[in-house]
This record gives C-alpha cells, structure tokens and sequence, in this order.
C-alpha cells in the first residue's frame, strides 16, 4: 500500500479556491481521506493533500493545494495558482454571495495560471437543499458559458465529491494526452508548453514503462 | 517483499493449542510483564512520525523483521526442543491435548517471569512501538516448559540435561528481576523528574510574584530573568508577564474597549436586521467589505480550536472571542478582521482578562512584523521570509539546498506559523511557550522557532520531496515534546556574519531593488 501511493505516471496540481466557509477544506479531506469535520480548522494560507487514483490505466497523483478562502489572502494565494493543470472554484448553495464573486475569482485565476487549466465550477453542500439560495440550473447555466465544468456535491453526505475529483482529473488527462501527442518528442508535458518544474511538479510523466498493471 | 498485515494472522493461527488454552486459563497474570511497562513507555521517536506522513509507517518493516524473528525464535527452537516429539507423530498429538490445567499452579508464575525475561530480551532493539505490539503475540510457550518434564511417552531428561534447564532458568529470572529493577528505576526517575518540574513551577511562581512583578521595569532584562522566563512562564503569572512585555504603546484603556465593543454591538444588530445578502451588490465596496468581516468574524468562531469546544457557539469564551475580534475591527477599521486573528485573541482570552486580552491583542497587532502580515503587505513579508533564509541558510545549510532544489519557498510554512503566531500548528501548550519567549524577544523569535521546527526534523524533512514538506510542514506532528523543541531552538544561532537579526532585516529593508525575485512567490501586480 505504501508503495502503491509512490507509483504514480503523472502528478496534477489542482487548486481548491473559493470564498471563506464553502467547504473547500472538507471536499479536501473527503475526497483524501473520508472524513469531514463540522468546525474544520480556518485555513491560513495553503494547505496539502494528494491522492493517487487511476485514469484508464494510468495511475494519476492529484496534488491538490487548499488555500485560505479571504479576500485579503488573494495576494499571498495567487501566487499558488502558478503550476497548477486544474481548479475547483468552490461556492455555499446556500449562500449567493458566494456564488455572486465567482466571477472574481475567475478573474484571479486567470490572470494567475496558465490559460489552459482546466476548471470546475462546484456548488458545495446539497445536504443542505431547503436553505438552497443559488438554483442549480442557473449555475449550470453560467458554468457552460464560461466553458467550465459543473458538478453539485456535498462533502458531509459525501455526495458527488468522488465524481467532481474524478471528473476535473480525466478532463485533465485527456488534455495531457492530447499535448502530448502534438508534441511527442518531449518526456516532460505541460499544458502551457512551459517547464512546470519550478514550482512544483505540475503534470511529470514518470516511467511510462510501468503503467500495465 | 513479505506480505505486511498477515503476519499476526499466522502468528496466531500458528500457536499450538496447548499454548491457547493456557494463556485463556491465566489470563490476569499474562498481561502484567506486558503492560506493566506501558505507561513508561517513550513517545515514539519523531523517525515514526516522520515515517507515518510518508506514508510509509514500518508496518511493512516490522511485518518483515517479525516474520524474520519468529521463523528464528519459533520455528528454530521448537524444531530443536520438541525433536524427540516430532519424530513420533502421536507426540505432536499428545502435545495438542495435554490438560491445559494440569501444571496451572506453578504455571502463572513462571509465565510471567519467562514472558518478561523473553521481552526483556527481545526488546533490546525496540526500533518502534509497532514492532513492540507484535512482540505482545510472540507465542508464550516453549521456553516455559523447559523446567518441566517430558510427557511419559517421551524419553525423560537426563541429569545434565535438567541441571542445564534449571541453570538456563535462573538465568531467564535473574535477568527479568535485573529488568524490573530498572524498570522501577526508570519510573522513579521520572515521578523524580516530574516532581521536580513542579517544584520548578512552584518556585518559580514564588520568584515572579514576589520579586519579579514588583520590580519589573528593573528586572525585566536582567539575565536571571531572561533564562527563568526561557525556561517557560508559570499559568498563572503567564497573562500578567505577557501583559507586561507586549506593553500598551497605543494606551488603551478598559473604558475605550466598552467604547468600541458597543459600537461593534450596534453593528451586528444593525447587520442582522437588514440582512447582509440583499444589497451587497449596490452597497459600497467598503460597507461589503465590513459586513464580509463581520461574517467572518461569525464564521472563524467556532473555527477556532474547535477541538477545546469553548469557542464554539454555546461555548463558555464564544461570545468573548466575539466581542474582542469585533472590537478590534472598530478600533482598527485600516486592519479589520483578517482569518488568524481569531487564533491569536482565543490564546490571549485563555490567559488574560476580557479587557486586558483585548489590549494586549490591539497592542501585539501593532507591532511592525504583525502589522505588516495582517496588512498582508507582500513586499514586506517577502523581506522577512527572505531574512528567515539567511539565518535559515547559515543554521542549516543541508536542509536549505534541500529546499531550495524543491523550489519550496518558505511563504509555504511561515504564512501559517506566523499569522497565528504558532498556536494552529504547535500544541497549544508549547504555543504558550513560544509566546512566552516571543514577549521576551519579539519578532525575532517566530522566526527563530519556525528554525527550531525545521532543524528538530531536518532528518526527516531531508529524506522527503516537496508535496510531503509541505504537507508535513502545514500540519505537524501531534507528538511534538517543548524539551525537543526548544533544545533544537536554543542551538539555532540569529548570528549571521555578526550581524543580528535586526541588522539583516534593516539592510534588506535598504536594499529595495532586491527581494521579489525568486525568494517567494512575486506580488499581485
């Protein structure tokens, strides 16, 4: 099992952005460990996770950065979006405001990473319907115009938050294949062209040869 | 390599009948030479923890080092002593079926005593507390039937044979009775050592009270002083000293506190009657920006230790944490609430009064390296993560090249450590032992643990990549001792060159074009 966590053929970074209190923390952990925590502790500055899941047969290592969810943190938490292959921009179904700066929070990412990232619109905590503020269709509806995708989950009943990392992590992959295969002399991808190296790894093909399992 | 979890699997299933059924017809003597020296035993070595966040917890390590010892221990020395039996096919049987109560009497004891002298030596090596609980399993029997004699249909021992037994077991005694001396050793020392740390507490209390607090303006800097405040400030003169140290330049009083803590009051009455949803979008970016930290303030409450449940709504300080945070975002509209705060004012309402919290708090945000992270001012945060390198780079140069072929800037770890001065990332006691010196030395100090951190577990962090830095750095280990800790301090130098910690900081301050190259992360443009 420890063995299996190393063995990886491509690491993603994916950032978790999105207003204070939306629950990014807890997708987070959800999705790497299964747990969620009612008074999870606020996150100042960044925070880590990974998980290592499979895409067809390719084993992929989300690395998946959780930043600190205040305006006033953006300047020290953009900066983190360098690198970065994919992005969950995380808003309270319950709470429009949290959907109202999206936009913004778009805004920030773009100018910040590179322009192909791949990103996902999520509308967390469905678990919580009757105090729903921000209709579905209306998010999906703006998802679509802005080429995002759009996923509704919820990380206390646990609902959808495996799909919303599965689905970000194919459409990534697939990205990757498809750049590679457009430039297939290289050994290292990046969707940007650029080396990813600098900060962090960001998609590093590592022995291609051990993908069969 | 072995397969990991079977091994306590096989290891049971393994153990002949006759051994399950004695250990089930004593039960009460078996666990003594076992737990009786559990609660000395050590916290694991921070190599285990180490080892845990890469994911590579021993279990695997000691699966296979179990499996090495039990094939040699067990196999080995059943085969040799029960030669005669596995020869004859019903000896096995006969073995399997003897009266587990027959020898019962004498059994308990000598179980015990072989069990604790079988440990005693196996132990030697403890490489982690994983291995140990294997050792727990380790099959009981053998070795205690060696002053037994054969079953009748077995040739019986001969003269030598039993007077060689009989030796090997005093020696098997002598060596458990010389280990639980030590053991009771080992106890007393540390019922000693702790006696003595309260003693320690106690006198100290004694010194603060009636020497120190009285005469503090002159006795403040003295060397005594200093090294009896490093040792750790007594709970309950803790408040009063940091009240002391961090001072009240901005000359705050109770009576302002009132003042401010009415009108955030009105503010949240005038907040939640109209609702803050509605118009945020045709207020002005200011009136959103307050109702977001009001929000926030709300939001972070119960966020803060939630694990101390005192902060949480309904909980005995919920509505002090509120009142000082919304105090302050009255008092300091230019600051207003940033997430880290709220750490900060909960550590200061655990030891101060609710007034006194808020003055020290107002007071201990005013300060330059505090204003400059709650302003989030980037260029002047890049100045202090790119002095902690030079003091980082000349303390552990190893580590530091590490970090640096990572690309890990330090912004990644500081940022948390720093706006919560330590106390979401240490254990909340030994935050209070940080924030003990940082009143003593000021600024200087955060940075100066984050060092100490990093040189406790510079081994550890060496062997690791960067994804599992960071995710060891943003979350420390629960296990982390204020001995360890600040022994690893006290050996980092803020000595750079002869220059000081202010001196390498001012110059940085000089030289402007320098510092947002490639230290940290560049600004927002």
């Amino acid at each position: 099992m420890g063995s299996a966590e190393e063995d990886y053929n491509f690491v993603f970074k994916v950032v978790l952005i999105g207003e204070s209190g939306v629950g990014k923390t807890n997708l987070l952990s959800r999705f790497t460990r299964n747990e969620f925590n009612h008074d999870s502790r606020t996150t100042i500055g960044v925070e880590f996770s990974t998980r290592t899941i499979l895409v067809g047969d390719a084993v992929v290592k989300a690395q998946i950065w959780d930043t600190a969810g205040q305006e006033r943190y953006r300047a020290i938490t953009s900066a983190y979006y360098r690198g970065a292959v994919g992005a969950l921009v995380v808003f309270d179904i319950t709470k429009h405001q949290t959907y109202d700066v999206v936009d913004r929070w778009l805004k920030e990412l773009y100018d910040h990473a590179e322009a192909s990232i791949v990103v996902m619109l999520v509308g967390n905590k469905t678990d919580l319907a009757q105090a729903r503020e921000v209709p579905m269709e209306e998010a999906k509806m703006f998802a679509d115009n802005n080429g995002l995708l759009f996923i509704e989950t919820s990380a206390l009943d646990s609902n959808n938050v495996e799909e919303a990392f599965e689905t970000i992590l194919k459409e990534i992959f697939h990205k990757v294949q498809k750049q590679k295969q457009r430039s297939s002399q290289s050994n290292t991808v990046s969707l940007a062209g650029e080396n990813p190296s600098s900060t962090a790894p960001a998609q590093v093909e590592r022995r291609p040869c051990c993908v069969a399992l | 390599p072995p397969a990991p979890l079977g091994f306590t699997d096989v290891n049971l299933n393994s153990r002949n009948t006759y051994e399950v059924s004695r250990r089930r017809s004593a039960p009460e003597h078996l666990p003594h030479g076992g737990t009786g020296t559990a609660p000395a035993e050590p916290a694991p070595p921070p190599q285990e923890a180490a080892e845990k966040a890469r994911h590579r917890l021993g279990i695997a390590g000691a699966g296979s080092s179990f499996a090495e010892f039990f094939t040699r221990n067990f196999f080995t020395k059943r085969t040799k002593e029960l030669k005669p039996a596995v020869q004859s096919a019903p000896g096995w049987k006969l073995f399997g079926k003897v009266p587990p109560r027959e020898n019962l009497p004498k059994d308990s004891k000598i179980i015990q005593q072989e069990y604790e002298a079988r440990t005693g030596r196996m132990y030697k090596p403890p490489p982690s507390s994983a291995r140990r609980k294997n050792i727990e399993f380790e099959p009981l029997s053998t070795t205690a039937l060696i002053l037994e004699d054969r079953p009748a249909n077995l040739p019986a021992k001969s003269v030598e044979e039993a007077l060689r037994h009989r030796q090997e077991y005093d020696e098997m005694v002598a060596e458990a009775k010389k280990r639980e001396i030590k053991e009771a050793h080992k106890r007393k020392k540390i019922m000693r050592e702790r006696f003595k740390q309260e003693e320690n507490i106690a006198s100290a209390m004694v010194i603060w009270v009636n020497e120190i607090l009285p005469n503090w303006e002159g006795m403040r800097a003295t060397r005594r002083v200093r090294e009896l405040w490093w040792q750790g400030l007594p709970p309950s003169v803790r408040g009063k000293v940091w009240s002391l140290a961090v001072g009240n330049e901005l000359n705050i009083t109770p009576e302002l506190y009132e003042i401010f803590l009415s009108r955030a009051k009105e503010r949240w009455k005038s907040f939640s009657e109209t609702g803050s949803e509605n118009d945020i979008e045709d207020a002005g970016a200011s009136v959103a920006d307050r109702e977001a930290s009001l929000e926030l303030i709300k939001l972070d409450i119960s966020r803060t230790f939630p694990s101390l449940y005192i902060f949480q709504k309904g909980g005995p300080y919920h509505d002090l944490l509120h009142s000082v945070l919304g105090a302050y975002t009255c008092y300091r509209p230019d600051v207003g609430y940033v997430q880290g705060m709220s750490f900060i004012a909960a550590v200061l309402i655990l030891n101060l009064e609710e007034a006194d919290a808020f003055i020290a708090f107002a007071n201990l945000l005013n300060k330059p390296c505090q204003l400059a992270f709650f302003r989030v001012d980037h260029s002047m945060m890049l100045k202090y993560f790119a002095a902690f390198e030079v003091f980082f780079e000349e303390n552990l140069p190893k580590l530091f090249l590490h970090f640096k072929s990572y690309s890990l800037t330090p912004d990644i770890y500081l940022i948390d450590w720093i706006f919560t001065l330590y106390s979401k990332s240490l254990p909340l006691d030994l935050a209070c032992r940080v924030w003990d010196v940082f009143c003593r030395d000021g600024e200087e100090f955060l940075f100066r643990t984050g060092l100490g951190i990093l040189r406790l577990y510079e081994d550890i962090l060496l062997q690791m990549d960067f994804i599992h830095i960071a995710q060891f750095l943003t979350k420390l280990p629960e296990d982390i001792t204020s001995e360890k800790l600040f022994s690893c301090i006290a050996a980092i130098q803020m000595q750079n060159s002869n220059k000081k910690w202010a001196q390498v900081f001012a110059s940085l301050m000089k030289d402007n074009k320098e510092g947002d190259k490639n230290h940290s992360p560049a600004p927002k443009t």
